[in-house]
C-alpha cells in the first residue's frame, strides 16, 4: 500500500474503551510512579555499589552500614518499578499501541532481551541482599552486573520510546533488517534521553536518601546528617549535570516539536515550573543540608524533586502529543467508554489502596512495637 | 497487514509458547502455593508443629524468590511477546478489556505487597495478622487468575459477544467457568509438586508428615482435574472438539497430559505410602511431569482456538476475519503497510508468505511448507490456497485476490524442484497413484480413513469411472478445487482410487494413515 511512504498501523476497529483523560491521567500517574521506583532501583543501586566497594575499607563504616540497608531495600524497589511498569504499559498499548506494537517488532529482537535482563538484574538484585553483610567482591560484582543489565534494559527503552514517535523512519529500518535487529541510533535525541534517564536517576534517589537521611537523623545523628550532607551534595551534581543534558535533549528534539515549547502556552508553562522545580529542590536541599542540624528544607527539596518528576513525565508526554499529532485524530474520534467496567476498576483500585496501606500499617505497628520492645530490654 | 512482520526465521508463536508455559507454571503455583502456605502455618499452629512452621517459613522465601522474579518477569514477558508476534490480535484484546487488566493489576499490586510483607515478617508480626497476610496474598492472587481466565477464554469461545460486543458478555463466556476450576485445580496440583521441593535434607517424622501433606495437595488436585477438563471439553467450540480425535499434535499432547499425569499421581500415592522415597531424583521427577502436564494442557488449549487468536475475530497470522472480502476483491498489497506491499515486486510470493503463513509455519523448520508442500505445482497451490480453510488442517481462510494466490503458489512450488517419477508402468502404477493421490488429494480426504474418505463416493467404479470425474470436480462444489495433472498421473490416480476403494475392508485392516498433521 505504501511501497515508498511513511507505514502506519491503522486505528484498532474496536475504538477506545473509556475516555482519553481517564486514561492519560492513569497513564502519567502510573508513569511517574514507576520513574520513580525506577530512579530508586537504579540510582539506589549505584549508590549501594559505590558505598559497598568504599565499605568494604574498614575506615568507611558508614558507607558498609549504608549500603546494607540499601541492598535489602533494592529488590523491593524493582518489584514495584515493574509492577507500575506494567499499569503504563497497559495504558500506554490502548493509547497508543499501534505505534509502540511497531517499533517494538522493529526492534524486536533487541527488546525481547529487556525481559532476560530484567530477571538478571533482579536475582542479582536479591543475591547482594541475602551476601551484603559478608563484604565480599563477588557480591560486589553481582551488583555491577545488575546494574549493568538495568542500563541496558534502558537503552533498549530510550531506543523504542523515540522510534515510536517516528513512523518516518519505519520502512527502511524495516527493509533493511527484518529480523529485528534495529536500534533507532539515527535519532538524534537518543544518547541525551538515555543519560538523562540515567543521571536523573542518581538525582532523584540522592533527593530520596536526603530524605531518609534526615528520618535516621532521629536514631543517630551522626549517621544521618553523613547521608544527608552526602546525599544533598550528589543530588546537586547531578542535577547540575541534568540541567546540561536536558538542554541537549531539548534542542536535539525536532524544530517544530521543539517550537512548541514557545508557541503552546501549556507545553511552555509546564517547563517553565520544571525548571522552577529544579532550582528549587536544588536552594531547598543544600540550604537544608548545609545547616549544622540538617533542616526540614530538605523534605521540601525532596517534595519539589517528586513533583518535578511529574512534571517531566508531563513534559515527555507533551513531546509524544507533539510527535504524533498527525497520526492521532482517529483514536479520539472512536470512544466507547466501558462505564461499568470502569467504574468497578476505580472501586478495586481505592479497595486495593486500602488492602496495602492496611498491610503496611499492621507490619509498622508490629515494628514499631518489636522496637519499642527491645529497646526497653536493652535498657533493663 | 497493519504490522510489520517480525521475521524470526522461525514461527513467532514458539517464542509465546515458551515463554508463557514457563509463566503459567511459575504463576499457577503462585495461587495454589499462596494457600497451601496459610494452611500450612495454620496447621502448624494448631498441631503446634515447630518443624512445620520451619519448614513453611523457609518455603515462603523460596516462594517469594520464585514467583515475584520469575513468575512476575516472564508475564510481562508475555505481554512483550504476543505485542511483538500477534500485535493486530494484541491490540484487540487491549482495546477490549484493558480495564480488566487494569483490574487485574490492581489485585496485582496487591499481591506483590502481601507476598514480600509475608515473607519478611515472620519474626515481626503476631500470628493472626501474619496469617491474614496470607489470606490477602491468596484472595488476590485467585483473583488475578479469575480476571485473566476471563479474558484467555473470551478468545476460544467469544460467546455472545460477537453480536453484542458487550464487556461482560465476552468475559462471562461458555469456557469461563470450566477453565477457571481447571486452573484452580491446577494451581493444587503445582502447590503440592513445589511443596516437596523445600524440604529439608535429612529424615524426621515432621518431614515425612510435611512429604505426606504436599502429596494430599497434589492428589486434590490431580482428582479434581479430570472432571474439570471433561467440563472444560463440553464447552469449547465445536469445531475444535474433533481435533482431540484427529489431529496428532493433540493425540499427542492428550497423550503427554495423560502419562504425565499418571507419573504425578504414583509419586503422590508412593509418598503417601514411603515419604522418605521422596528426594531430589523423585523431586525432580515430579516437577519435570508438572512441567510437562502444564505443557500439554497449555498446548492443547492453544490448539483448539486454531486456526484463530480471537475466535471468529482474527486470525492466527493476525488477520482480521472481517477484512478477507476486501483482500479477496483488492489484494494484500492494497491492505499491506509493511510487507508485500508491492504486486509486482520479484519476490512478492515469498513477502506474501512472510504476511499470511511465517506466523504458524517455517520453511524447513517447524511446521516447515517445504516438505509439506512436496510434489505441488504452481497451479495446484494456487487451487490449495483458494480452498486452504477447507483442508484437514484449520486452517484461516486466505486473504489475497487470484493474483496473490498465483504468486505465493509460485514461492511454493519454488520450494521443491519439480517431480519427476519417470513413466507410469504396470509395475508403479499404484505406487505413483498413491502418490498423485497425497500430493492432489491427501491434504482433504482419505480413501478408506476417518477424514471425508472416498470410499463411498467410489465404491464399484472403475478407473475411466473415476478418471471422467476428475474435470467435474469444481463444477461439483464449490469446496473442490479443479483438478490438472499429467496423463500419466490422471491415469495412475484413477487406478489407485478405484483399487483403494474396492478394496475389502475388516476391522483388522490398519487405518489409512493421512498426509502431514491434519485430523486423521
Amino acid at each position: 500500500m505504501n511501497p515508498n511512504g511513511v507505514a502506519v498501523p491503522v486505528p484498532d476497529p474496536m475504538g477506545l474503551p473509556g475516555p482519553v483523560w481517564l486514561m492519560t491521567a492513569l497513564l502519567l500517574v502510573t508513569f511517574t510512579v514507576h520513574v520513580i521506583f525506577m530512579n530508586a532501583a537504579f540510582g539506589g543501586g549505584l549508590w549501594t555499589l559505590w558505598n559497598y566497594l568504599r565499605g568494604r575499607n574498614s575506615d568507611h563504616p558508614y558507607s558498609r552500614r549504608l549500603s546494607l540497608e540499601l541492598s535489602k531495600a533494592l529488590p523491593v524497589l524493582l518489584a514495584y518499578t515493574i509492577s507500575f511498569g506494567v499499569a503504563a504499559l497497559l495504558f500506554v498499548q490502548v493509547l497508543y499501541g499501534r505505534f509502540l506494537y511497531a517499533s517494538s517488532i522493529l526492534i524486536g529482537a533487541v527488546w525481547i532481551m529487556v525481559i532476560p535482563l530484567v530477571i538478571m538484574a533482579y536475582y542479582g538484585y536479591y543475591y547482594v541482599s541475602h551476601t551484603a553483610d559478608k563484604g565480599k567482591l563477588r557480591t560486589g560484582l553481582v551488583m555491577g552486573g545488575s546494574l549493568l543489565c538495568l542500563m541496558t534494559i534502558a537503552f533498549i527503552f530510550s531506543n523504542n520510546m523515540t522510534l515510536m514517535l517516528r513512523p518516518d523512519r519505519w520502512l527502511s529500518m524495516y527493509r533493511a533488517h527484518p529480523n529485528g535487529w534495529n536500534l533507532n541510533v539515527g535519532e538524534p535525541s537518543l544518547v541525551p534521553r538515555y543519560l538523562h534517564m540515567l543521571v536523573g536517576a542518581v538525582a532523584v534517589f540522592s533527593a530520596i536518601l536526603a530524605h531518609i537521611g534526615m528520618r535516621k537523623m532521629k536514631l543517630d545523628f551522626e549517621y544521618g546528617r553523613w547521608i544527608v550532607r552526602r546525599a544533598a551534595t550528589v543530588f546537586a551534581a547531578a542535577v547540575g549535570v541534568q540541567f546540561l543534558l536536558g538542554m541537549w535533549l531539548l534542542l536535539s528534539q525536532e524544530r517544530r516539536v521543539a517550537m512548541m515549547f514557545i508557541t503552546d502556552p501549556l507545553a511552555g508553562s509546564v517547563l517553565g515550573l520544571a525548571l522552577l522545580g529544579v532550582v528549587a529542590s536544588v536552594v531547598l536541599m543544600l540550604v537544608g543540608a548545609a545547616a549544622e542540624r540538617p533542616s526540614s528544607l530538605v523534605h521540601a527539596g525532596f517534595g519539589m524533586t517528586l513533583v518535578t518528576v511529574g512534571l517531566m513525565v508531563t513534559l515527555r508526554h507533551l513531546l509524544r502529543l507533539a510527535y504524533l499529532r498527525p497520526y492521532l485524530q482517529q483514536e479520539v474520534a472512536n470512544v466507547h467508554p466501558q462505564t461499568s467496567v470502569i467504574i468497578l476498576f476505580l472501586a478495586l483500585f481505592v479497595g486495593g489502596l486500602i488492602t496495602v496501606s492496611y498491610m503496611l500499617w499492621k507490619v509498622q505497628s508490629a515494628k514499631s512495637n518489636s522496637d519499642t520492645q527491645s529497646r526497653r530490654v536493652a535498657h533493663v | 497487514m497493519n504490522y510489520p512482520i517480525w521475521q524470526l526465521g522461525y514461527p513467532g508463536g514458539m517464542l509465546i509458547a515458551v515463554i508463557a508455559i514457563l509463566h503459567v507454571f511459575v504463576s499457577h503455583f503462585a495461587i495454589g502455593g499462596g494457600a497451601y502456605l496459610v494452611l500450612t502455618e495454620s496447621r502448624a499452629y494448631r498441631k503446634n508443629d515447630e518443624g512445620m512452621l520451619e519448614y513453611v517459613k523457609r518455603h515462603s522465601q523460596f516462594f517469594a524468590l520464585l514467583t515475584l522474579v520469575f513468575g512476575a518477569v516472564t508475564g510481562v514477558g508475555i505481554w512483550f511477546t504476543i505485542g511483538l508476534v500477534s500485535p493486530e490480535g494484541t491490540s484487540s484484546l487491549i482495546h477490549t478489556y484493558v480495564w480488566a487488566w487494569a483490574s487485574e493489576w490492581v489485585f496485582f499490586v496487591v499481591e506483590i505487597t502481601a507476598a514480600i510483607l509475608y515473607a519478611k515478617t515472620w519474626a515481626t508480626l503476631d500470628r493472626r495478622a501474619h496469617l491474614t497476610l496470607g489470606w490477602i496474598y491468596f484472595v488476590s492472587a485467585w483473583m488475578s487468575l479469575f480476571i485473566i481466565n476471563g479474558i484467555i477464554t473470551y478468545q476460544l469461545t467469544p460467546g455472545t459477544w460477537l453480536k453484542t460486543h458487550a464487556f461482560w458478555d465476552g468475559f462471562f463466556n461458555p469456557t469461563f467457568w470450566p477453565s477457571l476450576f481447571t486452573r484452580t485445580a491446577m494451581s493444587l496440583l503445582l502447590a503440592g509438586v513445589f511443596g516437596y521441593l523445600t524440604l529439608s535434607k535429612g529424615s524426621s517424622a515432621t518431614r515425612d508428615r510435611l512429604v505426606r501433606w504436599s502429596s494430599a495437595w497434589l492428589l486434590t488436585g490431580a482428582i479434581l482435574l479430570p472432571a474439570c477438563l471433561a467440563w472444560y471439553f463440553t464447552a469449547i467450540p465445536g469445531f475444535s472438539r474433533p481435533y482431540f480425535g484427529g489431529l496428532i499434535a493433540m493425540k499427542h499432547g492428550v497423550r503427554g497430559g495423560v502419562t504425565f499425569a499418571s507419573i504425578l499421581i504414583l509419586i503422590a500415592l508412593l509418598s503417601l505410602l514411603k515419604p522418605r522415597a521422596m528426594r531430589v531424583p523423585l523431586m525432580t521427577v515430579a516437577v519435570i511431569c508438572a512441567l510437562g502436564l502444564m505443557g500439554s494442557g497449555e498446548y492443547m488449549r492453544e490448539f483448539v482456538r486454531k486456526p484463530w487468536v480471537i475466535n471468529g475475530v482474527i486470525y492466527a497470522n493476525d488477520v482480521r476475519a472481517e477484512a478477507i472480502p476486501a483482500l479477496e476483491r483488492e489484494g494484500a498489497a492494497a491492505h499491506a503497510r509493511f510487507v508485500a506491499v508491492d504486486a509486482k515486486a520479484d519476490d512478492y510470493g515469498r513477502q506474501l508468505f512472510v504476511l499470511e503463513c511465517s506466523a504458524c509455519h517455517s520453511v524447513d523448520g517447524y511446521r516447515g511448507m517445504r516438505k509439506r508442500v512436496s510434489g505441488w505445482d504452481a497451479d495446484l497451490a494456487k487451487e490449495m490456497l483458494a480452498h486452504i480453510d477447507k483442508m484437514r488442517a484449520p486452517m484461516p481462510q486466505f486473504g489475497g485476490n487470484e493474483a496473490d494466490r498465483v504468486a505465493l503458489g509460485k514461492y511454493l512450488a519454488s520450494l521443491n524442484p519439480p517431480e519427476n517419477h519417470g513413466a507410469v508402468t504396470d509395475a508403479n502404477r499404484m505406487e505413483i497413484g498413491e502418490h498423485v493421490f497425497k500430493v492432489h488429494c491427501g491434504s482433504c480426504h482419505t480413501v478408506n480413513g476417518n477424514f471425508r474418505p472416498l470410499r463411498g463416493a467410489f465404491a464399484d467404479a472403475s478407473p475411466d469411472q473415476v478418471e471422467n470425474l476428475f474435470p467435474l470436480l469444481d463444477s461439483m462444489s464449490p469446496n473442490m478445487p479443479h483438478f490438472s495433472a499429467s496423463e500419466d498421473d490422471t491415469h495412475a490416480l484413477g487406478a489407485y482410487i478405484s483399487q483403494e476403494a474396492n478394496k475389502k475392508v475388516t476391522a483388522e485392516t490398519p487405518l489409512e494413515r493421512p498426509v502431514g498433521g491434519g485430523i486423521r
